[in-house]
């Protein structure tokens, strides 16, 4: 992730004052995410449902 | 004639029972050897004596009048305070809440209350049970009994330490990655992260809201059922609890004869290679469990870093969820270890999120078929001994390397516990999963081991 992307998605979630503060591990912690993307890159298929599955009341 | 403090749960309800012991005297020598003790090991936040010395004497009052109202009446337990406890703040060991004082009790404490159990206190965590031991926190980490030197795992940190130092026979912990099993793992003593559901989260201060769980945790693995018999049942408060059949304690004297065992050996052999000592320890408990008559054959899940990076991603998103508006006007409050991880939830997308959960219902899947054909599985806990507490980069990449995440993925119930001591005198740990809602076949498991290996037995040896 590049500084400018971290940047933007910093600024997006609101965390302005960490940038200026911490900047450091708002880079630590964007590469744990990409670490996490890249560790579950194998493809889904389309039907593959997430869990829990949509529970509604008993009619 | 064994000390006070060593004793268990179940040989102090029989000693009250029998009138040779009171809640009284027990609690004052517990208080005696926290005072002592507890300044090298940090394992308290907050303890308040004459409260402890009060409710004794309640017990003891109503143990003599014949109103025993269970096998906990009297017995201490200590709470891992992100656990709320009536009238005290929980701080989930943070700046950010210290001054949070609970107004009611969590739901497990309320059932150990009602049990007649007496709270010992609030126990070190890692920061809002996540991070690592911390250095710049309002209160000191927790530190291993058996080395002053070496993390006692966490978060459920004080928990931990406290029981393998023997301050108290019970704790409850909580357990989203592996907090109840980790401490467990090293500190030598017994963890067990519950069936999801079967404890209400009620009360404990959320991290993962899909994953996590409060549960029991002990020096023997019958103290840990009996903990997990009071503190388990249905609670309408939280929407993740179910009611499942009572009675983990049930099938504890019976042995393993026959029972199918899996072992997953490549998660500590090839996905995530151990140190040669926990390596050669899991083997021997495969070993001994054979020996004892259980059937043990070789399992093979779904890779163990695609395990935890499932775990760790539905963790960040759910945990940024809970922190973020703290995250963002509060940074400076957090420690650096932690910020650092929350701070990972900003930059993981909501298709990242339902992509970890898509993958999970696989992962269930997966889980259930092994459990067709097995009946307990048997893996590594953590793949190395504890390292110490003061050197970061160890505890960062020894932290991660773990088979517990897995567990809290699919919800079937897991145990740590002590399977050795490695050659610089540190416990070494062995973990049991069971079917979903059959806690009490990992705890017949688990105590069938205990009787034939013994570990139970050992204790660190605290300079006084």
């Amino acid at each position: 992730m590049t500084e400018q992307e971290l940047e933007v998605i910093a600024r997006a979630a609101g965390l302005e004052k960490a940038l200026t503060e911490f900047r450091d591990d708002l880079r630590i912690a964007a590469k744990q995410a990409d670490d996490l993307r890249r560790a579950l890159a194998k493809p889904l298929g389309p039907a593959d449902e997430p869990w829990p599955p949509m529970r509604t009341p008993e009619p | 004639m064994t000390e006070l403090h060593w004793l268990s749960a179940t040989d102090i309800a029989d000693r009250f029972a029998k009138r040779t012991l009171s809640p009284l005297e027990l609690a004052d020598a517990l208080l005696a050897r926290i005072a002592k003790l507890d300044p090298q090991l940090n394992a308290f936040i907050r303890l308040d004596p004459d409260q402890v010395r009060a409710d004794a004497r309640t017990a003891e009052r109503e143990i003599t009048s014949g109103q025993r109202r269970s096998s906990l009446h009297g017995i201490p337990v200590g709470i891992k305070d992100i656990i709320d406890v009536r009238g005290v703040p929980t701080t989930c060991h943070s700046k950010i809440l210290v001054d949070n004082v609970a107004k009611a009790d969590a739901a497990a404490v309320a059932r150990l209350r009602a049990a007649g159990a007496i709270i010992l206190g609030k126990l070190s965590t890692h920061e809002f049970a996540f991070g690592g031991p911390s250095f710049d926190l309002p209160f000191p980490p927790a530190r291993n009994p058996w080395n002053r030197a070496h993390h006692p795992g966490g978060s459920s940190s004080g928990s931990g330490a406290a029981l393998a130092a023997g301050f108290f026979p019970l704790a409850l912990g909580t357990d989203t990655a592996g907090s109840i099993r980790n401490p467990a793992s090293c500190c030598g003593i017994v963890g067990l992260k519950p069936t999801y559901g079967r404890v209400s989260r009620r009360g404990a201060f959320p991290l993962a809201f899909t994953l996590d769980h409060v549960g029991p945790m002990a020096r023997t693995v019958a103290d840990t059922a009996l903990l997990l018999d009071a503190i388990s049942g249905h609670d309408a408060g939280d929407p993740g609890s179910r009611a499942f059949a009572a009675g983990a304690s049930g099938a504890l004297n019976q042995d393993v004869h026959g029972l199918r065992i899996g072992f997953v050996r490549h998660f500590h052999e090839t996905d995530m290679p151990a140190d040669p000592e926990v390596g050669k320890a899991v083997e021997t408990v495969a070993v001994t469990l054979a020996k004892e008559g259980a059937v043990v054959s070789t399992v093979v899940l779904p890779n163990l870093k695609e395990l935890a990076a499932i775990n760790r991603t539905i963790l960040h998103g759910e945990a940024w969820s809970i922190h973020a508006r703290w995250l963002r006007e509060r940074p400076g409050d957090y420690a650096r270890s932690t910020r650092r991880r929350l701070f990972t939830g900003a930059f993981l997308g909501a298709g990242d999120y339902v992509d970890a959960q898509r993958r999970r219902l696989q992962v269930i899947a997966a889980f259930e078929a092994a459990f067709r054909d097995v009946d307990v599985l048997l893996t590594a806990s953590s793949m190395d001994p504890p390292c110490r507490i003061d050197d970061a980069e160890a505890v960062a990449r020894t932290y991660p390397r773990q088979a517990r995440t897995p567990f809290n993925v699919t919800g079937h119930p897991a145990l740590a516990m002590m399977c050795g001591l490695s050659a610089s005198g540190l416990p070494l740990s062995v973990q049991f999963a069971g079917r979903f809602g059959d806690d009490a076949t990992v705890l017949r498991v688990a105590a069938a081991y205990e009787r034939a290996a013994g570990w139970n037995e050992r204790h660190p040896a605290l300079a006084s």
